[in-house]
């Protein structure tokens, strides 16, 4: 398969993971709206949690890139990105009464924090790209489909509709077009993409069974 | 021991202490039925661990403030000492060191060097000590005999529990709010790396 795009690669490689996400009952609970809401709140809040690490994660690659100021104005739209997505899990916070100062990262979001931030701290930034595509790409995917169905009177319908809107999708073709860009498939990215994907289905797992 | 087991990190971790510092895995080196290739399996994660675990000290030395550096630096060096007497061991046992990291392994050296970074230096010296005083007391358990006696010997050395003592004893000199927290999770990541091999 010469000359496929890496982030075509790298998602064909791990769509068996992306898939098994699609399945979990955490995400088919998203979709038939029957997922506890008590559930869902801890997940929003976990959620925050690690998208300040995401959030991070961007700040730090575009400190490699800023020899390219065209990258890193790029990683500057998807860093603003986050953060209107961070206003969703604000808004959530607000109706629903979740605390997002005082979260205790659950056992999944710390390894997921952790792993995404040594990363961006010491890896080359095409590695840093490849650890953070699965979180925007699985999350358009998972979006989509779910949205696929009829939603309308889903409570999570909002939460259906950012992650399948336009928007979204553009935030994640665009970090594909920079992971492409930027890296090549090395053993550390194909590890990195992995991993992170693993990390994924992972966070799901542990949304539905809390472990400290 | 009982300076370790006592220390103000120990007794606020609550179980978290005895969970890191006791295991299964210890118990069956102890008395000699860990089977030799488990006991393999598990000195390579270590190996892995060490690296990551020198490379989070070195973090560790450029933030700290002189005088307490001098200590690190002598313990980066010790660590350097481990890592050609873990490369040699390999070599006469034809193990692999090349090989993949455990996820228990890749969790706990992600966390290290994730906070070597953006954790102030006083949170790295408890971290720091959380590691070596969970391997010294966990270790110091048991007796020198058996199959796997020289290793227990290497790893209760008198010397190593004094730099355990100067470790504690700078991380008591530098206190932070942060400390404990940190120092909790790394006694979850101890348990969880006792439990790697024992489990697989």
């Amino acid at each position: 398969m010469s000359g496929e795009p890496l982030h075509v690669t790298l998602w064909r490689e791990n769509r068996a993971l992306a898939e098994e996400c699609l399945a979990h009952p955490f995400v088919r609970g998203l979709g038939d709206g029957r997922l506890d809401p008590e559930t869902f709140k801890e997940y929003v809040a976990q959620d925050a949690f690690f998208l300040r690490a995401f959030f991070s994660a961007y700040a730090l690659a575009g400190v490699r890139a800023v020899e390219r100021l065209e990258v890193a104005q790029r990683l500057h739209g998807l860093m603003r990105g986050v953060l209107d997505e961070l206003k969703l899990h604000e808004g959530y916070a607000e109706s629903l009464a979740i605390d997002l100062e005082s979260v205790r990262p659950h056992r999944a979001a710390r390894a997921y924090t952790d792993f995404l931030l040594r990363t961006a701290w010491t890896a080359e930034v095409g590695e840093i790209m490849a650890a953070m595509t699965p979180c925007m790409r699985l999350y358009a995917h998972l979006g989509q489909e779910l949205a696929a169905g009829d939603h309308s009177q889903n409570p999570y319908r909002e939460w259906i509709e950012t992650y399948s809107s336009e928007e979204f999708e553009a935030l994640a073709t665009e970090l594909e077009s920079l992971l492409d860009e930027l890296a090549h498939n090395t053993r550390g990215v194909s590890f990195a993409y992995r991993y992170a994907m693993r990390c994924e289905l992972d966070f799901f797992s542990a949304s539905l069974a809390e472990g400290f | 021991m009982k300076e370790f087991t006592e220390s103000r990190l120990a007794l606020g971790s609550g179980e978290l202490w005895d969970l890191g510092t006791y295991a299964e895995f210890l118990d069956a080196i102890g008395d000699g039925s860990l089977p030799e290739d488990a006991f393999h399996r598990w000195l390579v994660q270590d190996y892995l661990f060490v690296k990551g675990f020198a490379a989070f000290a070195s973090l560790t030395v450029a933030k700290t403030p002189r005088p307490a550096q001098s200590l690190l630096i002598a313990g980066l060096s010790a660590l350097d000492d481990e890592l050609d007497w873990f490369e040699a061991y390999a070599e006469a046992k034809s193990l692999d060191l090349g090989a993949e990291f455990h996820p228990a392994c890749q969790r706990y050296v992600d966390f290290l060097i994730a906070a070597g970074f953006s954790q102030p230096f006083q949170v790295l010296l408890a971290i720091l000590y959380g590691v070596e005083v969970a391997y010294t007391v966990a270790w110091g358990r048991l007796e020198a005999q058996g199959p796997y006696a020289e290793f227990i010997s290497r790893w209760t050395h008198e010397d190593f529990q004094t730099y355990v003592r100067a470790l504690l004893r700078i991380a008591d000199e530098h206190l932070h709010p942060g400390q404990q927290e940190m120092f909790d999770q790394v006694m979850r990541h101890e348990r969880d790396f006792w439990q790697m091999t024992w489990e697989s």
